[in-house]
């Protein structure tokens, strides 16, 4: 035995005593496996503090800090950040920015939330019908999303837009068109698949119906990889609706949103930079929190992925 | 391909229609008569069923006369020679950087594999991948423009004044091309025939440069047909931004403006163009890739 098939093999012995005092722990406190592969996940980590750091500016903040939106003070416009009482300075208005970068994290995480339930709702049914059903009913959601899917996000919102108008509803609307064909595809994939394995075909011979099958069979097989997808739609559906507002064309005011924020603030950089620095940095983090989350969750339950995590580490 | 751009048309055309705003109240003075915006409906055509709304208007494209903006009456052929030569500029000064930049960065990534450089490289394309570009265009603007002062802020159409707004553009692409060439890169250097030309005595530059690099592009061109959809789709805020007097820039102020045939005209341009680029992208894979090509 030569020294490097020693060292493996004390490496081995060491590793097996480690599993054997993990599995123990786990014995003792099994909700201790959940909090921990999620300590260990860093990306996962840094991602849902962040997130609950804007979701509780989100929700907590207009409740403690004390002001209006969209009240004016002209004499009081373009302050910076801590000047008498204004936390974050104010805008051209002389409105408060803090108060505004709280409600504008309340209007994105809304648009993202309604645009996520939209596209998981439709989506999922969709694709487990198109796949599941198959033949005609397949090709036509399947070249329906594909159609959808061709175009650009910013494009669609504009034309839906040209349509009904401006405000929330029709970004809401335009995001979660695109989104469902996101889901949708990625859900069909998985259910062309699964119908040909033997439990579903089990069912199948049993004489289950076939919305049973879908509801219990399906449908919790292909959450996890729908919702990792959705995950990564939050991050879109948010820079779209920061875009959108952003030109125009979404949050009316003088409700408050990201884009349309930096968009006000933009004129006044050389005078006082804050009023689009403040929500340009919200945007950013809200976006990376989002990112890392998806990114995280991929980690966390696709396990081509932790096989190859595993494998860096033996090297 | 023809039915997809014939339902996206249909699909152009009721959207802008479904349109809650009234068209006539971006043309006529609040102080005109319901009698006479009737007949100024009637003029334009908005009193008939959609569906012939449709077919006179698609007659009427196909003949060459998409008609006029009705806030301001300029003829829509002429907006569209000056607004698409614009947009053309900047997406085609995009478009290039996409791929000069890209390639050779992913290149170089895939060479020095977990080198600083590489390192370096990767997390530039993630924060590409991150940033909202209109923000970036916004810090753009603040560090070139306004501190430095070395570059316009916005306007058009000097070489100055399209750098920003070209770079903002091609960000996205670039850090996507970025991290694909790597990959591709990589994945080809694994190949057989690398073994076999190394021990052919072929220098390193030449198999990489040469034999690795080929393969490795096929992908990347032949999905940059989906970097014309992704280019379209951002020129309408970037345009905006800059105030680059594009076809983006023209559809948002028009469809603010319901100016809709303006709007409908505009968009129905760029739709044409994001399916051309689909269906380049479709096709694409087996042009660049002669293998695909005979097994056919």
């Amino acid at each position: 035995m030569n020294t490097s098939d020693k060292s493996l093999f004390t490496r081995a012995i060491q590793w097996e005593q480690e599993l054997i005092v993990h599995e123990e722990t786990l014995r003792a406190n099994p909700w201790r496996k959940r909090f921990q592969s999620v300590f260990r996940n860093k990306m996962l980590l840094t991602g849902v503090i962040l997130g609950l750091v804007v979701l509780g500016l989100a929700l907590l903040g207009p409740l403690f800090y004390d002001a209006d939106y969209a009240r004016q003070s002209l004499r009081n416009a373009h302050k910076p950040p801590l000047y008498k009482g204004y936390l974050l300075g104010t805008d051209a208005f002389g409105r408060d920015m803090a108060i505004r970068l709280f409600v504008g994290f309340r209007v994105s995480l809304f648009v993202a939330a309604a645009v996520t339930a939209l596209s998981l709702l439709v989506g999922v049914a969709l694709g487990m019908i198109g796949g599941y059903v198959g033949g005609s009913t397949d090709r036509v959601v399947r070249s329906s999303t594909d159609f959808i899917w061709g175009f650009p996000l910013i494009l669609v919102a504009v034309l839906l837009v040209g349509g009904l108008g401006e405000g929330l509803f029709p970004v809401i609307l335009a995001v979660g068109i695109v989104n469902v064909a996101a889901i949708t595809r990625v859900v069909r994939g998985e259910v062309v698949v699964l119908k040909e394995r033997e439990f579903v075909e089990a069912a199948r011979a049993a004489g289950v119906s076939r919305f049973r099958i879908m509801w219990r069979h399906l449908l919790p097989n292909v959450l996890a990889p729908a919702l990792i997808m959705a995950s990564y739609l939050i991050a879109v559906a948010v820079i779209a609706e920061a875009a959108l507002s952003f030109i125009g064309l979404g949050a009316q005011p003088p409700l408050p949103s990201l884009g349309k924020m930096i968009a006000d603030g933009r004129g006044f950089l050389r005078i006082n930079h804050w009023e689009a620095t403040v929500p340009g940095v919200g945007i950013v983090v809200l976006v990376l929190a989002v990112s890392m989350i998806g990114d995280g969750l991929r980690d966390h339950f696709d396990p081509r992925l932790r096989h190859e995590r595993g494998r860096k580490k033996l090297k | 391909m023809l039915i997809v751009l014939l339902i996206s048309s249909v699909a152009v055309f009721y959207a802008i229609r479904l349109s809650g705003g009234d068209a006539t109240a971006a043309a006529l003075p609040g102080s005109a008569t319901e009698e006479f915006r009737e007949e100024f409906r009637a003029r334009i055509g908005l009193d008939k069923p959609i569906y012939l709304q449709y077919f006179a208007y698609m007659g009427k494209i196909l003949k060459g006369d998409p008609g006029h903006s009705i806030t301001n009456n300029a003829s829509l052929v002429e907006m569209l020679k000056e607004h698409g030569k614009n947009s053309l500029v900047l997406g085609g000064a995009a478009f290039a950087l996409v791929f000069l930049i890209g390639v050779p960065l992913g290149v170089l990534a895939s060479l020095r594999r977990n080198s600083w450089a590489d390192h370096g490289i990767m997390s530039f394309s993630i924060a590409g991948m991150a940033i909202p570009n209109f923000w970036l265009a916004l810090l753009a603007i603040w560090l070139f423009a306004s501190t430095f002062r070395i570059l316009p802020a916005a306007g058009c159409c000097s070489g100055k004044q399209l750098i920003l707004p070209a770079i903002v553009l091609a960000f996205e692409g670039i850090a996507l091309t970025v991290r694909m060439t790597r990959s591709a890169m990589i994945e080809n250097q694994n190949n057989d025939f690398v073994r076999t030309l190394r021990a052919g005595g072929l220098s390193e530059w030449r198999v990489m440069g040469k034999h690795v690099l080929r393969n490795a592009m096929i992908p990347i061109i032949s999905l940059a047909g989906l970097r014309i959809g992704q280019i379209v789709g951002y020129a309408l805020i970037v345009e905006q931004i800059f105030s680059w007097p594009g076809i983006g820039q023209a559809l948002v102020t028009a469809v603010l403006r319901r100016d809709y045939p303006v709007a409908q005209f505009f968009s129905l341009v760029l739709v044409v163009l994001v399916v051309l680029g689909n269906w380049l992208a479709d096709t694409g894979y087996t042009l660049a890739n002669p293998r695909l090509r005979r097994s056919r």
